[in-house]
């Protein structure tokens, strides 16, 4: 009798240290994320008007959504141009991504000196930095323009083959420069995996590319899911993107709260649907 | 029999050939192998230094040099003039201690509350966890600007327009810039390190607080090295959340004066047709700007990039080690 007493309160002690540390962050998400999304809800079905006792809301129903589809010409094409650039370019990133860990993994000379330089994207390549970088056209490498690599290529492919396969180089610079925490992750992954895994594969006689099928690639199937995720919040979300600042206009330009927070709502729940759709590609691979 | 040993000292010559011949082989195959994994390695290094290459060289260059077509890449004289106009231009000290203020403030608070989060996720099983789990990934997917219009009408109602408290108190509250990201990283630590340690301190007599803060979060810095790199650099970086809620020129930090340097610098709602329309109207500006700007940027990244050669060394050490395997 007793000491079921003591196991039962032993079990509620446990939880309540748990909560204790976990509260913290379950009184930020209050107030920082579930009151935030449903304010912005709410907002999103009503017509602000500011007067001089702060805002005025009428309630109009889905008629802010409705404005996204029919009157905003810049939202759907901003929205399908998003979509497209985060498909091509989130698996590039984590193919080069990959590809960069497992050459950094390797013991050789100088590694840390060519980590430090794979790094260092993450610190330059975001915000402010990038912006200005984009604008002035330095993460284009001018090789094709210099040179007359350009014509000379021009005599060879025709022209429509030609300009977007220079804009693929292009975007593979931008590429490089977005995976620096990718590259991060999988490294740590790669660290995880245990040698005897390899040695056993070496003497079977597997070659480097089976054992990178077999073994490398499995178990760095975690990584990847995370590096997916990742890639595709960050392709969402970032400085340059053309719904964020469509929004950001629409809030802070014309003061229209209402129909910015309806774009904010529509463009998560976009995020949302594929974030869903990852996770149901990667369930059947992850359950092992 | 003569025939014979003929015979077996020529197959015996061959053979210790075949084997000379495969050694060699098998020499250069390496050094082959060697060569090219290093030029891979140098040649994708360049891409990543290219632009910053540029940028500095650029940012030497006076218009005498712009003009100069003998000059590709190292101007005559190291010019700082640019650095001069630039310094200026974006306010530097001013700006300079605000980023400072809000990226390390940001950045130490984060560790302390992630960590925090983190352990009680890694380590304990109460009711509820995988649901407050499952809405740690969920705020990770909601944009920023989805909640800016409520939040910002939040702080104001508070007073806390133009202070620090926007950045700091939600890093508090393992908010803030990636918050989520974060506390998962220390999920992840936590979750590798063995429970020895923290049965030992518990049968010690140290209660969960005390293991925590005297055994356990000691033991996170590596996860802590990572966290706080990238929270000074994305907060340092980031112009979006100052932009919100620092308004007056006297509070803005370095990345939003950097952005209004040269007038309209941060075109907005643009689609990549017209970023590149206008990528072009920027290349042909006056050939000076641009060199300002080049200098106006390195100005910027300075101070990040030197804390970042200052905690490299570690902070790739902490990737290597992400978690203590076994016991």
């Amino acid at each position: 009798m007793k000491g079921k007493q003591v196991r039962l309160s032993m079990k509620t002690r446990h939880n309540m240290e748990g909560y204790a540390f976990v509260s913290l962050w379950i009184i930020g998400f209050f107030f920082f994320m579930a009151i935030p999304l449903g304010r912005s809800f709410i907002y999103s079905l009503n017509e602000l008007t500011p007067t001089s006792a702060g805002l005025q809301a009428t309630f109009v129903g889905l008629m802010n959504y409705r404005e996204a589809f029919t009157t905003d010409i810049h939202f759907l094409p901003l929205l399908i141009e998003t979509l497209t650039s985060m498909l091509t370019q989130v698996p590039l990133i984590l193919i080069f991504a990959m590809f960069s860990a497992i050459l950094l993994n390797r013991e050789m000379i100088g590694r840390t000196f060519f980590r430090g330089i794979f790094f260092l994207p993450v610190i330059i390549a975001s915000g402010a930095a990038l912006r200005k970088l984009l604008e002035q056209g330095v993460t284009q490498l001018p090789i094709f323009n210099q040179y007359g690599l350009y014509n000379q290529l021009s005599n060879f492919i025709p022209e429509v083959v030609l300009e977007p396969l220079l804009e693929y180089a292009d975007a593979l610079t931008l590429v490089m420069w977005d995976s620096g925490v990718q590259i991060l992750i999988f490294l740590a992954g790669l660290q995880t995996i245990s040698p005897a895994l390899y040695e056993a594969a070496k003497i079977d006689g597997a070659t480097s590319w089976e054992t990178f099928w077999k073994i490398t690639f499995p178990l760095l199937m975690p990584m990847i899911f995370v590096n997916t995720l990742y890639s595709i919040v960050n392709s969402f979300t970032k400085p340059d993107n053309g719904v964020m600042n469509h929004l950001l206009n629409v809030v802070f330009r014309s003061n229209d709260y209402a129909y910015g927070s309806a774009i904010g709502w529509l463009y998560f729940l976009f995020i949302f649907i594929i974030i869903g759709f990852v996770f149901l590609i990667f369930r059947k691979r992850l359950s092992i | 029999m003569k025939l014979n040993t003929e015979r077996l000292t020529r197959t015996v010559v061959q053979k210790v050939d075949k084997q000379k011949v495969a050694t060699y082989a098998r020499k250069t195959k390496k050094i082959a192998t060697y060569i090219s994994y290093y030029l891979l390695l140098l040649s994708l290094s360049f891409v990543f230094l290219y632009p910053l290459l540029y940028m500095i060289s650029q940012s030497l260059m006076r218009p005498q040099d712009v003009a100069d077509a003998t000059i590709q890449w190292i101007p005559k004289v190291f010019a700082l003039e640019n650095y001069a106009i630039a310094f200026g231009a974006i306010d530097y000290w001013k700006g300079l201690l605000n980023s400072i203020w809000i990226s390390f403030g940001s950045a130490i608070l984060q560790i302390l509350s992630c960590s925090f989060i983190g352990y009680g996720f890694a380590r304990y099983k109460f009711p509820g966890k995988s649901l407050w789990m499952a809405l740690l990934v969920f705020t990770f997917l909601v944009p920023p600007q989805t909640i800016v219009v409520p939040l910002y009408i939040f702080f104001s109602d508070l007073g806390w327009i133009n202070t620090l408290f926007p950045f700091i108190v939600p890093a508090l509250f393992g908010f803030g810039l990636k918050g989520a990201l974060f506390v998962l990283i220390f999920i992840q630590f936590y979750s590798g390190l063995p429970k020895v340690l923290e049965e030992a301190a518990r049968i010690d007599g140290a209660g969960a607080f005390r293991t925590y803060w005297m055994i356990m979060f000691p033991l996170a810095r590596p996860a802590m090295i990572v966290v706080f790199l990238f929270s000074v650099v994305w907060n340092w970086n980031d112009v979006f959340q100052p932009n919100m809620y620092l308004l007056l020129p006297e509070f803005f930090n370095l990345a939003q004066n950097l952005a209004t340097f040269n007038g309209n610098a941060s075109v907005q709602g643009m689609s990549q047709a017209q970023q590149t329309v206008s990528t072009q109207a920027a290349m042909s500006m006056t050939p000076t700007l641009l060199n300002q700007i080049m200098a106006a940027v390195i100005l910027m990244i300075l101070p990040i990039v030197i804390l970042y050669l200052f905690v490299q060394r570690s902070f790739v050490e902490s990737i290597e080690r992400s978690g203590i395997s076994g016991e």
